[in-house]
């Protein structure tokens, strides 16, 4: 099943006379439990097409569906609403929220919701990545690892079906790093998500399902390197793709 | 309020601030306050104590009762449920023995017929039932140490009065009251008494169902409401208002501060509630943290600053003319939070503008 899919999507930025185009007619869709990968040089449009999935700008052309919705065509408020359901946001810089404990940032999605708290589900999660001793502390005490397996828990807590990671590993070091890219990887596959991810580290993407490489707005796929982890995706998800 | 109070414990010495600037404006409210209506009442107990619908002076005194005068005789030409004379007279008065200049007291005598309506009731000694003996206001005892049984001299004659009674809430242009008779009133003001039908009185106070139907068959005569008359004690209004507007611009900057403050708040956060919008939590739900923010800042700001009025208060001289009550209380308490609030909404506009997408940078 198709969890999110782009369609003929551009965007093109007014830059005084000239025309930048950041994204150029691309098509574009992830199967739940399938973890990709967007390669590619400075100022191709990585973040654009990100952003766009995630509904925080509008494509000039073309249309997003999540879970089948029609993302792009939605109103702000409704759009707001669909990622607040739909959506898991990993960023490069944290995206905790400083005054809030590890905890509480998984309580404010309940409250945001007016539900009880899910004190089990977010205990679960604390196990998974590893963070329970931390869950009573603020994101000024953590590390930046630490931080940024907070920064998952809390896009994960609220059962998104999309997770869209722009360079979540940035300012980690590579066993950081890949510690990290391996949670990703789990959670994609455990819980059926489609986890779009880009970075800049090459090492990572022995991680994903496919890999796409960005270059001046045009998107392909990576047919080398996709393939060459293709026995370890089978190995990965033998049980639960098809 | 999840988002607000945890906001609030995190950053203690912050919010710290945020509320002592509120506790200080709010006290000053309160205190101001207690000061407006501790004089306003020190204008107007007296005639507030009458129960009276209206009251009758001449038409050159310009409702100033110090310049009204009449003749005794006239009361019959007014037709009211009730009707009582009143003779009043401004003086200085002296415990008996005491020269010193401390020891002048500002009084205003009230003449009455004890038989009338505005006889006042004594909570301490008796009624007076000779000339020259007097019911003061217990102010006299609570101030100025005077008991039952002291001679007081008047400043420029050598009228002497006795105190007979006491009686609670009698003040009269800020003066504490001095009830007696019409003749000693008579003699106070005049030094001679004439309690003919050309003896001369200050005012008739009147009770009667609707002051329009009052009818009064002298052209130099003029009937005013209670009301109508105590905006024109002298001084009165002009104080009410100066007060009235130190306290509206109090309340105002106080929420014009909070305002500003939560506004640099908001811009400090900008970031943070953009990767919030990121998310996926609404605008609506952001911007109702802040103004609840600033509701609880508030609060908390305002009930302290009243805590420290009540204590205030509690030990504050006899002499301070300050006096409160719990709607003033509650109702400035209300006014500040409210107008706080509404500050708050200042920064709702800054909140709906982030830009989720500068998040992602
Ligand atoms: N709001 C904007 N206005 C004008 N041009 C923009 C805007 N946002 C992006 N661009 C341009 O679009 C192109 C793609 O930008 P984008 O941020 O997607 O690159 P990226 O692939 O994420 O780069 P990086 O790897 O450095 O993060 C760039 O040339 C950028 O200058
Ligand atoms: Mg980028």
């Amino acid at each position: 099943m198709k969890l999110i899919e782009a369609i003929d999507v551009s965007k093109t930025f007014k830059d005084g006379s000239r025309e930048i185009t950041a994204l150029n007619e691309t098509n574009f869709s992830v199967e739940a439990g399938e973890f990709v990968a967007v390669i590619g040089p400075s100022g191709s449009g990585k973040s654009t097409l990100l952003t766009i999935l995630g509904g925080l700008q509008q494509p000039s052309e073309g249309k997003v569906l999540i879970n089948g919705n029609k993302f792009s065509e939605v109103s702000d408020k409704d759009r707001t609403q669909l990622r607040f359901e739909e959506i898991g946001f990993i960023l490069q810089a944290s995206n905790l929220v400083p005054f809030l404990t590890v905890e509480d940032q998984m309580r404010l999605v309940n409250k945001v919701k007016s539900d009880a708290y899910d004190e089990e589900k977010a205990n679960k999660l604390f196990e998974a990545l590893n963070i329970t001793e931390l869950r009573d502390k603020y994101p000024k005490d953590l590390s930046g690892g630490e931080r940024q397996r907070a920064a998952i828990a809390r896009a994960l807590f609220h059962d998104p079906s999309v997770i869209l990671a722009d360079e979540p590993t940035a300012s980690l070091d590579t066993e950081r790093a890949v510690e990290v890219v391996e949670i990703l990887a789990r959670e994609t596959k455990d819980k059926e998500k489609a986890t779009i991810m880009v970075t800049h580290d090459e090492r990572l993407i022995g991680y994903c399902d496919k890999v796409y490489y960005m270059e001046d707005g045009e998107l392909r796929l990576d047919e080398d390197k996709s393939n060459k982890e293709q026995p370890d995706e089978d190995e990965l998800d033998g049980t639960t793709t098809e | 309020m999840f988002l607000a109070w945890n906001e609030i414990k995190y950053s203690k010495t912050r919010f710290a601030l945020i509320i002592g600037v509120i506790v200080l404006v709010s006290y000053l409210v309160y205190f101001l306050t207690g000061l407006a209506y501790g004089l306003a009442q020190d204008n107007r107990t007296s005639v507030d104590k009458w129960e009276a619908d209206a009251i009758v002076l001449t038409d050159e005194s310009n409702a100033n009762i110090g310049m009204s005068m009449m003749p005794l005789g006239e009361r019959d030409q007014v037709d009211a449920d009730e009707v009582a004379v009143l003779g009043q007279a401004p003086n200085v008065i002296r415990r008996e023995g005491e020269t010193s200049e401390e020891a002048k007291i500002n009084v205003t005598f009230f003449g009455i017929d004890p038989d009338e309506f505005i006889m006042p009731e004594v909570i301490e000694g008796e009624a007076f039932t000779d000339n020259y003996e007097v019911i003061a206001d217990i102010s006299l005892q609570e101030e100025e140490g005077i008991e039952l049984g002291d001679k007081l001299t008047l400043a420029g004659s050598d009228i002497e009065v006795e105190v007979v009674g006491f009686t609670e809430d009698a003040k009269f242009n800020v003066a504490p009251v001095l009830y007696t008779t019409i003749a000693t009133y008579q003699d106070v003001r005049f030094e001679a008494i004439d309690e003919s039908n050309e003896g001369r009185i200050s005012a008739l106070v009147l009770r009667n169902d609707s002051v329009s139907g009052i009818d009064v068959e002298n052209d130099d005569l003029v009937v005013y409401t209670i009301s109508e008359y105590i905006e024109e004690l002298p001084g009165y209004m002009a104080q009410l208002l100066t007060f009235g507007l130190m306290i509206g611009f109090l309340i105002v900057i106080a929420a014009v501060v909070i305002g500003i403050f939560m506004y640099v708040l908001t811009v400090q956060k900008s970031s943070m509630f953009g990767v919030m919008k990121a998310q996926g939590i609404s605008t609506g739900y952001i911007s109702s943290s802040v103004v609840m923010q600033t509701f609880l800042l508030s609060l908390m700001g305002t009930l302290t600053g009243l805590a420290l009025t009540v204590l205030t208060a509690y030990f504050l001289p006899a002499t301070v003319p300050y006096q409160s009550n719990s709607y003033f209380l509650i109702g400035i308490t209300v006014l500040l939070i409210l107008f706080a609030v509404i500050g708050a909404f200042f920064s709702v506009r800054t909140i709906v503008k982030i830009d989720p997408l500068e998040a992602i940078d």
